[in-house]
């Protein structure tokens, strides 16, 4: 039970319902929150690959706390984003943003 | 070589009296513009130190074994490079002292003939410009750097003929001269890449070798010698190039002295003769050279006959006169044409500065009103103009009259009779307009006083130069060198031949054996004279030249044979009306309709395109993912 693949498994799981919920979701705060996720499972994977694998040097901790604090950069650049669209549109549906459409 | 760059006198001496000038012009040009005097001092102290270098050089190499020739590599790119020099000899040293000489003389009248011109230091600059890339030309030991300097020449004397670039004549006529010399000087470089691709090599001396005809074939050299002389025919004027001479006297009359009857457009005659033996490897190409030189020389004539302008009869005087020496060439006696050309430049100059005396002083170029103003009153170029007239004729004991003979002499010498006869008309007309002007100011048939206040009070005497006496005679001075230069060039022939072919050169026909040809063609010169004092001199003469009777004839040669119409219709019809419009239209319909074609090719594709577009974010990423996905499955598997 304890092996790699249930970790791989998870990761997986994960990403898939990232994808998903970035898809499907027609908020942005959900696609954000998605998008989440899927850099979640990329961290869970690292983490297990270096658990079972290469445990000596702990690189895949480290790009781990690099993913985290790269997601939170991510974070704060997107709802501001989010902000400024909602300031012009007055709402965060990804349906109303498409004046380019072609 | 460089260390005995400044222990070899003559070296140095070529080098200064090649580069001083150009010094001078690029000083002139950058720092001394706003003064004018003080850059008309440095150009004629630059043109005096080369006059003293040519004639230093003239006297100390008079008895030259061979000619001395330096070079140094000048751009050099891998193997190969091009030379740059100097080459002296005979040839080279006597029209670099010609040069040197009416230079000197010219730009010491200009003193006096620009004087008070808004444009005085700029004048000098170019004049300045004009020495430099005539003297360089004339020493040059390779053709190529030849043709560069002979369009630097050509530079010069489009900026010297548009001097008064205010006018739109004048600025015309520039253009006009650029253009035209610019169709022989295309031939002239094909001629050269010819001989460099066939016999690679643009060595003056080599090419002048007997090695030319063992490398190149007889048609080829016949084809390389027709198109180097289509730069002969643009520099010298020469049928049927010929037409932008007259006009260039639009430039200041010093100019046209300097340039465009002396030097410059010698330097065409020049170049003949500095590969004068690579040229007469052809026996085609020299008839034919020799009948250019005819055709020229009569067409010339006949417009001078009619011309009112003072300088336009100079001006087509000298294309019959280049014409002359080209036939001499061309006629194989090598002495004869390099003869004329030297005694040529003395006298035409001289014609030339006497004219702008009577130009500055009257303000016309009618000779007929500066003789009803009292032309002959001004003493010294009177006297200066008739002697230069009397050697222009042929008339003895002038320098003309032996340069006249010598060519004659060579004209018997060949088997066909019709250039001898050709050159003996052209005598004959050459004494009847040159007098026909003489006599028009010396005999006027009434005279005015000038109507024009600030130059009243000179009808006779010395009055014409008294209230300006110092400039007058800063203006006669090299009109008195000059003039009695023409009086004795004449006598030096025999020494210039010695110095020019050797002593055991001779064999050409001159005088001797030609007896009857002597009393021909002086007879027939003094007749032209007669014939002109007939029709202007004699008193109650009617002042209308035979040919001014016949209407027609008269017109024709007034419009200069329609050489110019022809030249006009050509362009109107044939370049702008069938070539330039067919540009105009593969330029329209090909190149702006292929742009346009693009353009619209991709707005149209963009437009079909841009459905793809939802402006929904999600599909993109999901395209994006797909795309990934099949990415990652193409490299993985």
């Amino acid at each position: 039970m304890n092996s790699l693949y249930t970790y791989l498994f998870i990761a997986a799981l994960l990403f898939s319902l990232g994808i998903f919920g970035v898809f499907q979701r027609r908020s942005l705060i959900g696609m954000l929150i998605a998008i989440e996720l899927m850099l979640n499972a990329a961290s869970i994977n690292f983490m297990a690959f270096n658990r079972f694998l290469a445990p000596d040097p702990i690189v895949g901790q480290i790009y781990t706390l690099f993913i985290m604090g790269i997601a939170a950069a991510e974070a704060a650049i997107a709802l501001s984003i989010i902000v400024a669209l909602f300031r012009r549109l007055r709402s965060i549906d990804i349906e109303r943003a498409q004046e380019l459409r072609g | 070589m460089t260390s005995s760059w400044f222990q070899d006198p003559t070296l140095l001496a070529a080098a200064l009296a090649a580069l001083l000038p150009f010094v001078t012009f690029a000083l002139i040009m950058i720092f001394t513009r706003p003064y004018p005097k003080l850059s008309a001092a440095l150009s004629i102290a630059a043109v005096s130190v080369s006059l003293f270098c040519a004639l230093f050089l003239l006297g100390s190499h008079w008895h030259l074994e061979k000619p001395i020739q330096y070079t140094a590599k000048w751009m050099i790119s891998g193997d190969i490079y091009i030379p740059f020099g100097f080459l002296l000899d005979q040839l080279s040293l006597l029209m670099l002292t010609i040069v040197a000489v009416i230079s000197f003389l010219v730009q010491v009248y200009s003193l006096g003939y620009m004087a008070g011109d808004p444009g005085f230091a700029r004048y000098y600059a170019f004049q300045s410009l004009f020495a430099w890339a005539m003297m360089t030309m004339t020493i040059a030991p390779t053709m190529l750097q030849f043709y560069v300097f002979w369009e630097l020449v050509g530079l010069a004397s489009y900026l010297l003929i548009g001097f008064y670039y205010e006018k739109f004549s004048a600025s015309e006529a520039g253009k006009k001269a650029f253009v035209m010399t610019r169709f022989g000087d295309i031939a002239f470089f094909l001629g050269l890449l010819l001989v460099l691709f066939n016999f690679g090599n643009l060595n003056i001396l080599d090419m002048n070798s007997v090695d030319v005809t063992a490398r190149m074939s007889p048609a080829l050299i016949t084809l390389s010698a027709i198109l180097i002389f289509g730069g002969v025919a643009g520099k010298s004027a020469q049928f049927p190039l010929l037409t932008w001479l007259p006009d260039a006297m639009e430039g200041p009359t010093p100019v046209s002295a300097l340039l465009h009857s002396a030097t410059m457009v010698a330097a065409g005659v020049y170049m003949f003769a500095r590969i004068f033996p690579f040229f007469s490897n052809s026996a085609a190409a020299m008839t034919t050279f020799l009948a250019i030189g005819t055709i020229t020389m009569l067409l010339a004539s006949t417009m001078a006959m009619v011309t009112r302008d003072i300088k336009q009869v100079w001006a087509y005087s000298t294309i019959s006169q280049l014409g002359f020496m080209v036939m001499g060439l061309a006629a194989g006696s090598y002495f004869a044409g390099i003869f004329h050309l030297t005694t040529h430049a003395g006298f035409k100059a001289l014609l030339f500065l006497c004219s702008g005396v009577f130009i500055h002083e009257y303000e016309t170029n009618d000779f007929f009103e500066m003789g009803k103003y009292g032309g002959r009153g001004l003493k010294v170029p009177m006297v200066c103009i008739t002697l230069a007239a009397a050697a222009l004729s042929g008339l003895p004991p002038l320098s003309g009259f032996f340069s006249k003979e010598a060519i004659m002499g060579g004209l018997a010498g060949l088997h066909n009779p019709v250039w001898l006869w050709a050159g003996l008309l052209g005598a004959f007309l050459t004494a009847y307009y040159s007098f026909r002007l003489i006599f028009a100011i010396l005999f006027p048939q009434k005279i005015e006083k000038p109507h024009h206040g600030e130059h009243g009070g000179h009808g006779h005497g010395h009055d014409g130069g008294h209230h300006h006496a110092g400039i007058y005679w800063v203006m006669a001075w090299p009109l008195i060198i000059l003039a009695s230069l023409t009086l004795v060039l004449g006598f030096f022939q025999t020494p210039l031949e010695n110095f020019l072919v050797g002593h055991h050169g001779g064999g050409e026909a001159h005088g001797g054996h030609h007896a009857w040809l002597l009393y021909v063609a002086v007879g027939l010169a003094l007749s032209g004279v007669g014939l002109a004092w007939l029709e202007f001199g004699r008193k109650g003469a009617s002042q209308v030249g035979f040919i001014e009777k016949v209407e027609p004839i008269s017109a024709l040669f007034a419009n200069r044979w329609y050489i110019d119409h022809f030249y006009r219709r050509f362009l109107d019809y044939f370049i702008y009306g069938i070539v330039s419009n067919l540009f105009t239209r593969n330029d329209r319909r090909v190149i702006d309709g292929g742009i346009d074609g693009i353009c619209r090719a991709t707005v149209g594709s963009g437009w079909a395109l841009s459905f793809l577009q939802s402006g929904m974010l999600q599909y993109n990423l999901m395209v994006m993912f797909a795309v990934l996905a099949l990415v990652a499955l193409y490299f993985f598997f």
